[in-house]
C-alpha cells in the first residue's frame, strides 16, 4: 500500500515537472517572473491550452489502449494499431467536410467513427477459436490501411487546398490546441477514467478468461460495451483534438505494468497520468527540436513506440 | 528449409530472365526512330537536351509553365497541360493530361509531343526518366525568382523559336519591376507576414522565391531567415514577430489571419491583404502583377 502511494506521488510529481517544463520551454524564450504583455499572450494563449490538452490527449489515449489491452487480453491492442484513430480521424475529417460551422461536429463524427472502427476490427478478429493476437493486430492493420485509403480518397477527390493542413494533422499536430477543446478532452479523459477504472475489477477477472469471469458475476458483455464505449469517446476526443498521435496507448499501459503490476485498478488510473506525462514531454521535443518550426507529435511518439511495439511482439 | 529458398531463388531468377527476354524482344521490335533534325539545348538543371529543329508539339506539368509558354507566345504548340493551368483563358481549351503530381503518363504518349516541360517543384524524377526513354525530350525548369522566370520565358522562345514575341514579353516584365524598384527605393521597408494556410500556420521561408517577391515590392519577410521554403511555424514565433502587414493567399484554407495576430500591429492597423493564390503561388509572367500588387498593399497610400 505505503509502495502505490508513493509510486502515485511519484506519477503527480512527474506530471507536474512535466507541465512545468512544457510551460517554460519553446519556441520563443520568455521569462515566466518577468512577463510583458506578448510574452503573457505566449505563454497563457498558446503554449498553456497547447501544453495543458496534450495531457489530457495523452491521457485519453493511454487509458483506452489500457482498458483495450486488458479487454481483449493483448498488450498489442493500441488505438492508433487498431484503426480506432484512424476512424475517428475520417471522422473528424467528414466533420470538417460537411459541417465545418457547428463546432461540436468534430468530436461526435470523431466518436461515432471511432467506435465504428472498433467494432469492426473486434467482430473481425472474433473466430470460433477464440481470439489470439495475431488475428487481432491483423484486422487492425487491415481496418487502419482501409480507413487510410479513404483519407487519401477523400484529400484527392475534394478540393485540395481545403484539406491541405490534414496530411499534416493526421500525423498528431496539438498546435491548433484551444481551450474550448482542452476542456472538453479534459472532461472526456477525467470521466472517461474514472468509468474505466469502476470497470477494472471485471477487467481483471476477464483477463483470466470470460467464462471464468461471468462464473464470479461479471456481467461480460455489459463490461464489454463500456469499454469499447468510452475508449470511442475517449479516442474521438484525442483525435478531434489533435489528429492521430501514435503508440501512446502502446507504450504508457506497458511501462506502467512492469512498475505495478497488470491490476487494472491500477494500471488504468496510472496510465492516465503517465500518457499526460509522455504527451506533454514529446510535444515539447516537437515544439523546440527544429524552432521555429514544427514538428508533428505524432512523429515523435512513433519515433519511441514503435521499437517498443517490435520488442513487445518478439517477447510474445 | 535451405533447399527451398534456393529454389524459390531460382524460380525468381528465372522470372526475372524471362522479363528481360522479353523486354529485350520488344526493343528490338521497336520501329527505328526517323531521323529528325535535332539541337541541344540546356535545362534550368544544366542537362543536354536533344529536342527536334521544329517543337510544334509541346506538354506542360506545371501552371507556371504553361503561363511561360503563353508569355513566350507559343501557347499554341501546346498539347497538354495539367488540371491546374487555369491561365491564360486558351488553356481550357487543351486536353488535360492530371494534376502536376500525379499525371497521366499515358496520355502524354499518347499525345505525341515532342517535348515535355516540367517543374522541379513537381518533384517528377523517376516521370523524366520514362519520358527520356520513349524518346521525348524533357525539359526540367527550376524557375525560383523573377529573374528566373523571366530567363525561363526567354528559353522558351528559343525552344519555340518566337524570340521576338518571348523578348518582347520579358522586356515589359523587367520595365516594370525596375520602374518599381525606382518607385520604392527610397521608402521604408514593410515587415511582412505571408500566411499560406491559417490551420496548421504555414508560411514562406528562405527558399521561396516570395521571400525575394516581398522584397521587390518594398517589402521584408519577416520569417526570411527560417529553413525551408514552407515551414510550418511555431504560433509564439508567429505571434512574437508582430507584422506590420499580412499578406494572405486566398485559398480556402486561409479565411482571415490566424488568431495569434489577432494583437499584432498588422491587424490592428487594418493591413492584412489578400491575394489571389495562382499569381503568388507562380513564378512566371504574373509573378510581377503579384509584386505591383503588392507593393500596393504596402505603399499604395503614397503612391
Amino acid at each position: 500500500m505505503k509502495k502505490r502511494i508513493a509510486f502515485t506521488l511519484l506519477l503527480v510529481v512527474a506530471l507536474a515537472v512535466a507541465v512545468a517544463a512544457g510551460l517554460m520551454i519553446g519556441a520563443e524564450r520568455i521569462s515566466i517572473f518577468a512577463l510583458t504583455e506578448q510574452q503573457r499572450a505566449i505563454l497563457f494563449d498558446i503554449r498553456m491550452p497547447r501544453v495543458f490538452l496534450g495531457a489530457c490527449v495523452g491521457a485519453s489515449l493511454a487509458v483506452a489502449g489500457a482498458s483495450l489491452q486488458a479487454l481483449l487480453r493483448n498488450p498489442l491492442a493500441e488505438p492508433y494499431l487498431l484503426g480506432v484513430s484512424n476512424g475517428a480521424a475520417l471522422g473528424t475529417m467528414l466533420a470538417f467536410v460537411f459541417f465545418e460551422s457547428f463546432g461540436f461536429a468534430r468530436p461526435v463524427l470523431a466518436f461515432a467513427g471511432a467506435g465504428i472502427a472498433t467494432f469492426t476490427v473486434y467482430q473481425m478478429a472474433r473466430s470460433r477459436a477464440g481470439m489470439n493476437v495475431e488475428r487481432l493486430v491483423l484486422s487492425g492493420v487491415i481496418v487502419t490501411t482501409f480507413l487510410s485509403s479513404i483519407i487519401v480518397l477523400l484529400t484527392s477527390v475534394l478540393d485540395a487546398a481545403r484539406l491541405r493542413g490534414f496530411t499534416f494533422w493526421l500525423l498528431g499536430d496539438l498546435s491548433q490546441a484551444t481551450y474550448q477543446g482542452f476542456y472538453l478532452t479534459l472532461a472526456a479523459s477525467v470521466v472517461g477514467t474514472i468509468i474505466l477504472t469502476s470497470q477494472a475489477r471485471g477487467l481483471n477477472l476477464m483477463m483470466i478468461g470470460e467464462r471464468d469471469a461471468l462464473d464470479f458475476g461479471v456481467e461480460v458483455g455489459r463490461v464489454r460495451l463500456i469499454v469499447f464505449g468510452v475508449a470511442s469517446l475517449l479516442v474521438g476526443t484525442a483525435v478531434a483534438a489533435s489528429g492521430s498521435v501514435g503508440y501512446v496507448g502502446l507504450i504508457v499501459p506497458h511501462l506502467i505494468r512492469l512498475a505495478v503490476g497488470s491490476d487494472n485498478r491500477l494500471v488504468v488510473p496510472f496510465s492516465a497520468i503517465a500518457g499526460g506525462i509522455f504527451v506533454v514531454l514529446a510535444d515539447t521535443v516537437s515544439r523546440t527540436a527544429i524552432a521555429p518550426r514544427e514538428l508533428p507529435v505524432g512523429a515523435i511518439t512513433a519515433l519511441i513506440g514503435a521499437p517498443v511495439f517490435i520488442y513487445l511482439l518478439r517477447r510474445k | 528449409m535451405l533447399k527451398v529458398k534456393k529454389e524459390k531463388r531460382e524460380k525468381v531468377i528465372g522470372v526475372l530472365l524471362l522479363w528481360l527476354a522479353l523486354m529485350s524482344a520488344c526493343s528490338r521490335t521497336a520501329p527505328p526512330s526517323e531521323t529528325v533534325e535535332t539541337r541541344q539545348i540546356t535545362d534550368d538543371l544544366s542537362r543536354q537536351i536533344d529536342v527536334p529543329q521544329h517543337v510544334t508539339r509541346a506538354i506542360s506539368l506545371a501552371p507556371s509553365i504553361t503561363e511561360s509558354i503563353f508569355a513566350a507566345g507559343a501557347g499554341d504548340r501546346l498539347v497538354g497541360v495539367t488540371t491546374y493551368c487555369n491561365y491564360p483563358a486558351e488553356t481550357a481549351a487543351i486536353e488535360k493530361v492530371g494534376d502536376t503530381q500525379t499525371p497521366n503518363i499515358e496520355r502524354i504518349i499518347a499525345l505525341k509531343p515532342d517535348m515535355v516541360f516540367v517543374s522541379t517543384a513537381s518533384q517528377l524524377e523517376a516521370f523524366t526518366q520514362t519520358l527520356a526513354e520513349q524518346k521525348i525530350a524533357v525539359f526540367v525548369s527550376n524557375a525560383i525568382s523573377l529573374d528566373g522566370a523571366v530567363a525561363g520565358i526567354r528559353k522558351f522562345g528559343e525552344i519555340f523559336e518566337t524570340s521576338a514575341k518571348a523578348n518582347a514579353t520579358t522586356a515589359e516584365i523587367e520595365r516594370r519591376a525596375n520602374a518599381l524598384n525606382d518607385l520604392l527605393k527610397d521608402q521604408t521597408k514593410v515587415r511582412v507576414f505571408v500566411q499560406i494556410s491559417k490551420e496548421p500556420l504555414f508560411t514562406i521561408g528562405k527558399t521561396s522565391f516570395l521571400t525575394e517577391a516581398i522584397e521587390h515590392a518594398g517589402g521584408i519577410s519577416v520569417t526570411k531567415e527560417v529553413e525551408s521554403a514552407y515551414p510550418k511555424l511555431s504560433k509564439e514565433t508567429a505571434l512574437a514577430l508582430n507584422p506590420d502587414a499580412i499578406i494572405m493567399s486566398d485559398s480556402e484554407d486561409n479565411r482571415g489571419p490566424n488568431d495569434v495576430f489577432k494583437n499584432s500591429s498588422a491587424v490592428k492597423n487594418g493591413r492584412v491583404y489578400k491575394i489571389n493564390a495562382d499569381i503568388i503561388s507562380r513564378p512566371g509572367p504574373r509573378l510581377v502583377d503579384a509584386m505591383e500588387q503588392i507593393a500596393g498593399f504596402l505603399h499604395g497610400e503614397k503612391n
